[in-house]
């Protein structure tokens, strides 16, 4: 039996005094998409930024690809890795964010050549080649030399998008990636995750927009209160919520 | 649905009206009244117990021109040493290791808590400390002999500079959203490459405007290694005015030269500001 | 040299002043008080006690002197010594007693009493080796700038150094007297020089640190600086002066610092050869 992509067991996240995760556990398989949903506070957020460690875990583990994230362990204690090692952990990933935050001093191009070149060390015209091909597959080859600031709210999204495929990750985490749009940009971006996500990338996406998940979601997991309440197949969590926190969630929301 | 409504009456239709011009009588008078000050001012100066033939002669004076010369060269590589300082102190004091962030915070507290020409005399008469300094083993030589005047001014001006100026960096650096530092972390940067490549160039604008103002103080603060015998422009003025006694027309020349370099710096500080906001929206005049 | 302009300047003097018995200025008569400024880093000739802090020295004793035998008070006040010429210019103070020497360059806009005899020598560390003012030649040599040292050093240089085929003096300036003095201490320099007035005074502060090497290397005068239109004050105060020589007091203030060798036998006019 195959190992899954990801697997958190028993992780928690305190924020002082608020429990962001409550001991959670769940896995992600390679070419699975998994729509994560719930109302804000949730702990869906602090999940993912878990994951590529934006966030630090108080306890318990995240295997990525079965790596052990941010600690190594050693006599039965666990010791916390170096930022380099942790940086490097972080490369194997790919994050979108809900507000865009492209590098305002750097057209679209440079924004996706950046990670390459600088940390993974390719050489700027092959770059540039990648760049423009991820450009082009987002739609926006004739942007190349705009600035985030000349691009509309959707635009911006898809380059970032394109920004972090660049880097190669195995595994690509989107945070609400379509709440900071005008309605009429968001049909764009869903566009493209819609595509990235038929060419067997695995995705795991905070989202509100339950019409994406029904359509592309092969799992999607309620969390509430720091913890998973329910997780499933799309169909199922979405059409025939077996909890009563699901179904309340739910019909509040549709 | 209520029918829409015909619109009141009692409003007239205005838009083909002009805006007449406005008198403005009051500014016009308060031009008036300052242009007669400064008129007075100016023929008090004058018409004043100032030899003004003294100050022509020496505006171009050789030893002035150096001077000047000087100061400018000094101004430039300590603002330039204080920059690079600030910039370290900057990251160290943001950095999460607590020996790096207090020994910033120490360098700011010394170099911003005592006066400048404090720290100028001291490292002129360093000396009095170090009698030799070096690095054992491979080269060492007298104090005197290495804190020459330029020296002494260079680091005195430039370690104080670095000291205001990694407070400008820390603001500058703050201000970058921090959604931009978490953006780079997950493109794989570390912390150091992602201030380099991604927050201090966008600090950079928030920043210019604070460092274009020390810079232009940096120009006059050199004055004070006059004292440290940096044969800046008050310095050579002052021997002039020693072997002359015309003290206040050697001074206006002084000062003539330092309003000069600062008329020039101020515009050359607005191009830079807009080369920095390079790929933001500008806000318009 | 000397002994001509000794001469010159007091025969001008005997001719001015005995013309007629010399009146106080009415302003200063009425306001019955004289206003002098001095640069109080001087010491002995003009300092702050360091123990009380009060302003001392042989020009404040005979300026105090000068002022009872007129019946007026003084009201001092300090300045930095590039600020006095300028305070007697514009009129801030009546007349100068401060350290400030007699020279030819000054004499445009003013008239010198002289009083002191005075001179720029050189003084070493006491391990110093030099033995002599000639084994200074091609050292470097300090002395407050905004002094006359600096041409006085240059011109010494000239006769005495490069005139036998030494390497010239190197002249370094220092800010004030006890930045010389700590220039010295750090080695810095190899020699300093200051006025000869002032020397007995650092050695008594800093016993056996110094060694004053040769006699003073020139002579001058310090005097007492009046503005060229002020005949009337200057002579009134030279009439004293010179009773205060006769009578004995002039000698008293001067071996109260120890400088009794520094006295002259009258107040001269504008006698300094520099």
């Amino acid at each position: 039996m195959t190992q899954p992509l990801v697997a958190i067991r028993s992780v928690s996240k305190n924020f002082g005094e608020f429990q962001a995760l409550n001991r959670v556990l769940l896995d992600v398989w390679a070419g699975e998409v998994l729509c994560l949903i719930g109302a804000s506070g949730s702990g869906k957020t602090t999940l993912l930024r878990c994951i590529n460690q934006l966030t630090s875990i108080d306890s318990g583990g995240i295997w990525l690809d079965g790596e052990l994230l941010g600690v190594r362990e050693e006599g039965g204690r666990l010791h916390r890795l170096t930022e380099r090692q942790i940086a490097r952990q972080r490369l194997k990933t790919g994050m979108v964010f809900q507000r865009f935050n492209l590098f305002p001093h750097k057209t679209a191009l440079e924004n996706i050549t950046e990670g390459p070149v600088q940390v993974q060390g390719r050489k700027q015209g092959d770059a540039r080649a990648e760049a423009m091909e991820l450009l082009g597959r987002v739609g926006l080859a004739a942007k190349a030399d705009a600035y985030p600031s000349q691009l509309s709210g959707g635009q911006q999204q898809r380059v970032a998008i394109a920004r972090a495929l660049a880097m190669k990750p195995m595994l690509m985490l989107f945070d609400e990636p379509t709440s900071a749009l005008d309605p009429e940009l968001v049909g764009e971006v869903l566009t493209v995750m819609k595509e990235l996500a038929r060419s067997g990338m695995t995705m795991m996406v905070v989202t509100h927009e339950l019409g994406f998940a029904r359509e592309v979601a092969d799992t999607v997991v309620y969390m509430d209160h720091g913890a998973i309440v329910e997780s499933g197949p799309a169909a199922e969590v979405l059409g025939r919520p077996r909890e009563v926190r699901t179904q309340s969630f739910l019909s509040a929301v549709i | 649905m209520r029918a829409a409504r015909a619109l009141a009456g009692g409003f007239p239709d205005i838009s083909e009206m002009t805006v007449a011009r406005q008198a403005h009588w009051r500014r016009w008078l308060a031009a008036a009244a300052i242009l007669v000050v400064l008129a007075a001012i100016g023929r008090a100066f004058v018409n004043g117990q100032i030899e003004w033939t003294y100050v022509s002669r020496f505006v171009t004076a050789k030893v002035i021109l150096e001077g000047i010369t000087n100061t400018m060269v000094m101004a430039v590589l300590a603002m330039a040493l204080g920059i690079v300082l600030g910039v370290v102190a900057a990251i160290m004091r943001l950095s999460p290791n607590p020996v790096l962030k207090s020994v910033a915070a120490g360098y700011t507290w010394l170099f911003r808590g005592t006066p400048l020409i404090l720290q100028l005399l001291l490292w002129f008469n360093l000396a009095l400390v170090f009698p030799t300094i070096g690095i054992p083993g491979l080269w060492s030589a007298r104090a005197v002999d290495v804190m020459t005047p330029f020296l002494s001014a260079l680091l005195g001006l430039g370690i104080n500079q670095g000291a205001y100026t990694s407070e400008v960096m820390r603001a500058g650096m703050l201000s970058v959203d921090v959604g931009q530092y978490e953006a780079a972390q997950a493109i794989g940067m570390g912390r150091l490459r992602a201030l380099r490549r991604i927050i201090l160039p966008q600090a950079m604008r928030v920043v210019i405007p604070p460092l274009g103002n020390e810079f232009i103080g940096m120009v006059k603060a050199t004055s004070l290694a006059s004292v440290i015998q940096y044969p800046e422009v008050l310095h050579n003025a002052e021997n002039i005015y020693y072997a002359n006694s015309r003290v206040i027309e050697l001074l206006i020349v002084a000062g003539s030269w330092y309003l000069l370099v600062v008329s020039i710096l101020t515009p050359l500080q607005m191009l830079l500001e807009r080369r920095f906001a390079r790929g933001t929206l500008q806000i318009t005049r | 040299m000397t002994r001509l302009s000794f001469t010159v300047g007091f025969a001008a003097l005997l001719a001015i002043t005995t013309a007629k018995a010399a009146e106080l200025p009415e302003s200063i008569k009425q306001a019955g008080t004289l206003r002098l400024t001095v640069n109080s880093t001087y010491a002995p000739m003009e300092y702050r006690d360091p123990t009380t802090n009060q302003l001392v020295g042989l020009d404040i004793d005979l300026a105090n002197e000068i002022a009872k035998r007129l019946g007026v008070k003084i009201i001092w006040s300090e300045t930095p010594f590039a600020e006095l010429i300028p305070s007697l210019q514009t009129k801030r103070a009546d007349f100068i007693i401060s350290g400030i020497s007699d020279r030819s360059a000054r004499r445009e806009t003013a008239d010198f009493i002289d009083y002191l005899a005075t001179g720029p020598q050189f003084f070493v560390l006491t391990e110093n080796e030099a033995k002599s003012a000639i084994d200074l030649c091609g050292k470097k040599v300090g002395t407050t700038r905004s002094t006359s040292f600096p041409i006085e050093i240059e011109k010494w240089s000239k006769q005495n150094c490069e005139a036998n085929g030494k390497r010239a003096v190197q002249y370094a300036p220092g800010e004030n007297s006890i930045d010389v003095r700590n220039q010295l201490k750090q080695g810095r320099i190899d020699a300093a020089v200051q006025g000869s007035e002032t020397l007995p005074y650092a050695q008594g502060q800093e016993a056996g640190k110094y060694r004053i090497v040769s006699e003073p290397f020139s002579t001058g005068y310090q005097a007492i600086m009046f503005r060229k239109d002020d005949a009337a004050l200057r002579e009134v105060v030279t009439e004293h002066l010179a009773a205060m020589i006769t009578d004995g007091s002039y000698k008293a203030i001067l071996d109260k610092y120890g400088l009794g060798a520094n006295a002259v036998a009258h107040p001269m006019m504008n006698a300094a050869p520099q």
